[in-house]
């Protein structure tokens, strides 16, 4: 019980410093619940293994009335203050413009498989930890980037193995982490040869397409052949962001990997908190405007105009053929249309002729980081507006407003339960503005 | 079984006009709501758990029409001596708000667009709304993934052709109907074909029906659109084999299958241009003469996209069957 008081006063020191913090606006609340169990770790307890059980349901406060509404709500408002952070960065750097993001991205993923990961600091190993949210992150990183393509590499005895090519399908990336025994972790990790033979894999791609290296790092030592510097600056000269998220401490040469290329660095308290760092990378970054130092004669190499080819669609029904990429002998299929080969699944790149294949939803999948939703205003107090008779009930599912004024509400909360679209003026409730904002992506009142 | 259907009327003046005048098998407003307001009492009829809700799209905006889940306020009318109360409730509160309204435009306002994404983003938010509900009522204690509604569904029965700015709302609420597992099913009651429908219909698992005979929308309806998805397994539901994903080119509005594709904002031409005409990105001089240079050479310069169509054509009949 000793630990349980402390841990109240560490709650308000992490809320402080939460920009390391931060919470994934998910409408998730396996999010929060880990979240309050990293944030019960008191400052003099180093380790996860020397604290006790943490008992993450006793940090949920209750109101007088014995709801949970207060816990759920702070945690609604911190998404949306998140949120509006994010739109107002992107407002300063680039005033009138609409946001640019790099929708077509290509990620290395370096996981460590060296014997540091069968540190059992987080449950059940780091190891298996590490899988788990590997396939997570995959899933939702296609989910979010459908034009993009990855491959991953581990570092085990200190060389680079390549686990999964570079692939556009995910079910192949998953593929290649679905055996853990073959990823069984030993030996020291490198991470100049993991890093080099993901610019490798990266070298022949266009200037157009972000290249992204992401380091999952587990050990406080790397064993390298040669001066990793040099490798930091190939990549550099490459433009090939990396960043790392640390599962042990922080190690000077990480933090300079991340720096130096404009990646990120961050550290995982626990298991929460990892997931957090992983996941923040997967939407699409915004496009640094000017290129660092580059050198001359480099006209804003992140804009390009790129071929693509949209392909027809074979139905279930038609005589079966082999495909071009797997040699399989099916029905459906997607036919290139500059060769006339035959792939299975969209977007790829054509086997035959090398032309980036897409269907129009792909595209459209992407539309939405480009034109996003304008963030709602929450209402504070009752108005001409909000008394008129049709504005009775969200405009969207139709639940009644409540009539009354909520007592305490956080920061960037509407007491009265409204949020206003600043286009359209129609209020909205706070279910509605977590869904439009994170899931829906369009209006209901303008349908913009 | 629980079930929960969305149905969303595209109630364009201009288009029901066109529809009740057409030459052939004309189906004016009156005849097709008898139609509808007898199948949205087949559905209510088939179990007292089914969810409905009603939207509508009207010129200029969308509203909610009824919805089994929330109380309706006027319960007064007095019912025929023949009628069952929930069925009158209900054909009441469609009926008499869709006339209410509709007689409420000016002519301006009749001549103004269907906002459909509008209508079907609210019936989006109201089924998001329905499965928070669900969750919060069987206590989801572990705060796993939230558990989706058996089967919640969309059924859009639209008479306008689509408009093409609303292709970047439409895509979305697709998308994230995907998430929600929801199944959008869509019947084109006039008009041709839509596209964004098609889409809609075949992303989501749903069926796209375009209605040929009109005098039998009312079998069309129930034999297709009323089992819900589970049982559709097991029924020989409308399929579509040539959806189109081709995508139109910005600048002429062609349908390319080689197209150049700006990497800044994803605009699609068919030709390449130094300038993207959407975010007015300037394009390398280096990747216009590659791009320019790589181009099939056998096409006549004239007419490029003509051409295009009809290898094109000729590459779809290929493994299309008849």
């Amino acid at each position: 019980m000793d630990v349980d008081s402390d841990s109240d006063i560490s709650i308000f020191d992490d809320d402080n410093e939460n920009s390391r913090n931060k919470t994934k606006g998910k409408g998730k609340t396996t999010d929060k619940r880990k979240k309050d169990k990293g944030k019960r770790k008191p400052k003099d307890q180093a380790y996860t293994w020397e604290a006790n059980y943490t008992r993450s349901w006793e940090t949920v406060q209750e109101d007088e009335a014995g709801s949970l509404q207060g816990a759920v709500e702070d945690w609604i408002a911190r998404g949306r203050r998140k949120r509006h952070a994010h739109c107002f960065q992107s407002k300063n750097s680039a005033p009138s413009t609409a946001i640019r993001r790099t929708i077509i991205r290509h990620l290395v993923l370096i996981i460590d498989l060296s014997s540091s990961m069968m540190d059992r600091d987080m449950r059940p190993t780091r190891f298996g930890l590490t899988l788990q949210y590997a396939r997570e992150f995959i899933l939702e990183w296609f989910d979010q980037n459908p034009l993009g393509q990855m491959g991953v590499v581990g570092m085990r005895a200190g060389v680079g193995e390549r686990v999964a090519e570079m692939s556009g399908n995910p079910q192949d990336v998953l593929k290649a982490l679905s055996d853990r025994h073959k990823l069984e972790p030993t030996g020291d990790p490198s991470l100049q040869n993991a890093i080099e033979m993901a610019r490798n894999s990266m070298n022949h791609l266009p200037t157009h397409s972000a290249r992204e290296i992401l380091i999952i790092f587990g050990s406080l030592t790397t064993c390298d052949p040669g001066n990793i510097h040099d490798t930091l600056a190939e990549c550099i000269k490459n433009r090939i962001q990396i960043s790392v998220v640390a599962l042990a401490a922080e190690m000077k040469i990480c933090r300079e990997l991340c720096d130096k290329t404009g990646g990120q660095f961050g550290v995982a308290l626990n298991e929460g908190h990892y997931k957090d760092l992983l996941f923040e990378l997967v939407p699409p970054p915004a496009q640094r405007t000017v290129s660092r130092a580059t050198g001359p004669g480099a006209p804003n190499p992140a804009a390009d105009l790129m071929m693509m080819g949209f392909p027809t669609r074979l139905p279930d029904s038609s005589p079966p053929s082999l495909c071009v990429c797997h040699s399989d002998l099916r029905s459906d299929g997607f036919l290139c249309p500059r060769c006339l080969s035959k792939v299975c699944d969209v977007p790829t790149d054509c086997d035959v002729c090398g032309l980036m294949i897409v269907s129009s939803p792909h595209l459209a999948r992407s539309y939405h980081h480009l034109f996003p939703v304008k963030p709602y205003v929450a209402i504070t107090t009752f108005d001409n507006q909000s008394s008129q008779p049709d504005q009775q009930a969200c405009h969207a599912c139709a639940r009644p407003f409540p009539t009354t004024v909520a007592q305490s509400t956080a920061e960037g909360m509407s007491p009265i339960g409204r949020y206003r679209c600043p286009e359209c003026q129609q209020d909205f409730c706070s279910d509605c503005d977590v869904y439009i904002q994170n899931h829906l992506h369009c209006c209901p009142g303008c349908g913009k | 079984m629980m079930d929960t259907l969305c149905v969303v009327i595209d109630l364009s003046v201009k288009h029901w006009q066109r529809s009740a005048t057409a030459s052939d098998q004309p189906l004016s407003l009156p005849a097709f709501l008898i139609q509808l307001v007898a199948f949205l009492n087949a559905y209510s009829a088939g179990s007292s758990d089914n969810a409905l809700a009603v939207f509508a799209a009207f010129p200029g905006k969308s509203l909610m029409l009824y919805s089994s889940t929330d109380t309706q306020p006027q319960s007064t009318t007095v019912s025929g001596p023949n009628s069952y109360p929930p069925f009158q409730l209900l054909d009441d509160a469609v009926v008499s708000s869709i006339i209410h309204h509709l007689e409420s435009l000016s002519d301006s306002e009749q001549e103004a667009p269907c906002p459909l994404v509008g209508a079907l983003t609210k019936a989006l938010c109201f089924i998001n709304r329905l499965t928070l509900d669900h969750n919060t009522n069987t206590s989801n204690a572990e705060g796993l993934d939230p558990i989706a509604l058996p089967d919640p569904r969309v059924l859009i029965l639209s008479v306008s052709p689509d408009i093409t700015s609303s292709y970047i709302p439409i895509m979305n609420s697709i998308f994230s109907a995907q998430k929600l597992k929801v199944t959008i099913d869509a019947c084109q009651l006039s008009g041709p074909d839509s596209v964004f429908l098609q889409q809609a219909a075949h992303l989501t698992g749903g069926s796209y029906l375009y209605l040929e005979r009109r005098d039998a929308l009312l079998q069309h309806l129930t034999m297709t659109f009323l089992p819900s998805p589970s049982v559709r397994g097991a029924i020989a539901v409308p399929t579509q084999d040539k959806v189109d994903f081709r995508a139109a080119c910005f600048c002429h509005k062609n349908i390319v299958d080689i197209g150049f594709v700006c990497s800044v904002c994803l605009s699609i031409f068919c030709q390449p241009v130094p300038v993207c005409s959407t975010c007015r990105t300037k394009f390398p001089m280096k990747t216009l003469q590659r791009l320019n240079a790589s181009r099939p050479p056998a096409q006549p310069r004239p007419a490029p996209i003509g051409t295009n169509g009809v290898s094109k054509a000729n590459g779809s009949s290929y493994g299309t069957p008849a």
